[in-house]
């Protein structure tokens, strides 16, 4: 397994840049694909902004420079997109429907991929709940098991606040789930 | 008891362990699942894709365009020889101008109305010559003036009537003789 930072090498060596990018690929595909569904909510949608989000990591990788780790980078890059395809395609959706919370929730219900539980249910309708902030953060942290670190360079706070956040965040859940 | 047993898989919810693989946490933390097989059918789609896009060319930076080019010593001995060369024929020139000059303003001075007024600007060893070209001048000046009244004088007679001619002739022909 090579390190990040020889799969970036590789990846700026034109000779070498196709065969890194198919590394990159099986290392983060999963794991950038699971940050935009919980995005954009539906398989179809995150399918879509995860092909969108590898274009342009392949198209920009020469420009890469360094200042994060190469994981933080294609997550923000990811992150961009999501926000992007949100504000392209569901915005005149939102716009019909009228209430964006319960939206999420219907659209997410109705996926063809998504087999939640009571419990799975609950916990979807307590992170919708959450500001805009808290969702971000307790998502990252807890699905994604990314580090404060990583998540502060991806959304540009500070790790202290995070933190705090993210203990909120905890706290409110187990509080609702237990009621 | 069943009720006891629920509140603590419920109390134990978030402290689960988040191991393995972050599917497999995903579909048991948020219900959502995949396509069989979803990951390597996205790979060879985004490489497909990749492939498809046009090459990207890293623009090319312009070349600085060299117009002269010599060593840092010639460089001043030749900017010197060309001020001194600028220089000389300034100066040779103004010198040219200013003999030239001179000898204009003898002759226009010997041509201005106030003759004496005139003289006072010119050295003494100039004198002689100037009274010369004055003299030469009013000569010259005063002859070709009488010459043209002489003509005038024929040339009105032939259009003034034989009744006035002899009348005419002596008032005109007495002034000319005067003159």
């Amino acid at each position: 397994m090579n390190t990040e930072a020889e799969l970036v090498k590789k990846l700026k060596n034109p000779t070498l840049k196709d065969m890194a990018f198919s590394e990159l690929l099986d290392v983060y595909q999963e794991r950038l694909y699971w940050h935009i569904r919980k995005i954009v909510i539906t398989h179809e949608n995150a399918d879509d902004v995860l092909q969108n989000t590898f274009i342009r990591v392949y198209k920009s990788v020469a420009n890469f420079q360094e200042k994060s780790t190469l994981h933080t980078w294609m997550y923000r890059i990811s992150f961009n997109e999501s926000m992007r395809y949100l504000d392209k395609n569901n915005k005149k959706q939102h716009e019909d429907i009228g209430d964006i919370s319960e939206s999420y929730l219907e659209v997410l219900f109705e996926d063809e991929y998504f087999d939640g539980d009571e419990i799975q249910r609950k916990l979807h309708q307590i992170i919708n709940g959450f500001t805009e902030k808290q969702q971000k953060v307790f998502q990252m942290k807890y699905f994604d098991d990314l580090s404060f670190r990583q998540i502060s360079e991806i959304l540009s706070k500070p790790e202290s606040t995070l933190k705090s956040t993210y203990y909120t965040a905890v706290k409110i859940i187990e509080e609702k789930i237990l009621l | 008891m069943k009720k006891s047993k629920e509140n603590s898989n419920q109390k134990h919810f978030l402290n689960t362990s988040v191991k393995g693989n972050i599917s497999d946490r995903h579909k048991a933390f948020l219900g959502t699942t995949l396509p069989e097989d979803y990951f390597a059918k996205s790979k060879s789609s985004i490489l497909n894709k990749i492939k498809e896009e046009p090459q990207i060319e890293q623009p090319k930076k312009p070349k600085k365009k060299l117009v002269f080019w010599m060593q840092p010593q010639f460089k001043y001995i030749a900017a010197a020889s060309l001020t001194i060369l600028l220089s000389l024929t300034v100066w040779l020139q103004n010198s040219r101008n200013s003999e030239d000059i001179q000898e204009n303003n003898f002759e226009q001075l010997a041509l201005t109305d106030d003759v004496l007024v005139s003289s006072l600007f010119l050295d003494d060893t100039e004198i002689d010559a100037f009274a010369e070209t004055v003299l030469f001048n009013e000569v010259l000046v005063k002859a070709e003036l009488s010459e043209q009244n002489l003509d005038n004088l024929i040339l009105n007679s032939l259009i003034i009537e034989d009744s006035l001619l002899e009348d005419y002739m002596d008032d005109k022909l007495i002034e000319t003789i005067i003159l």
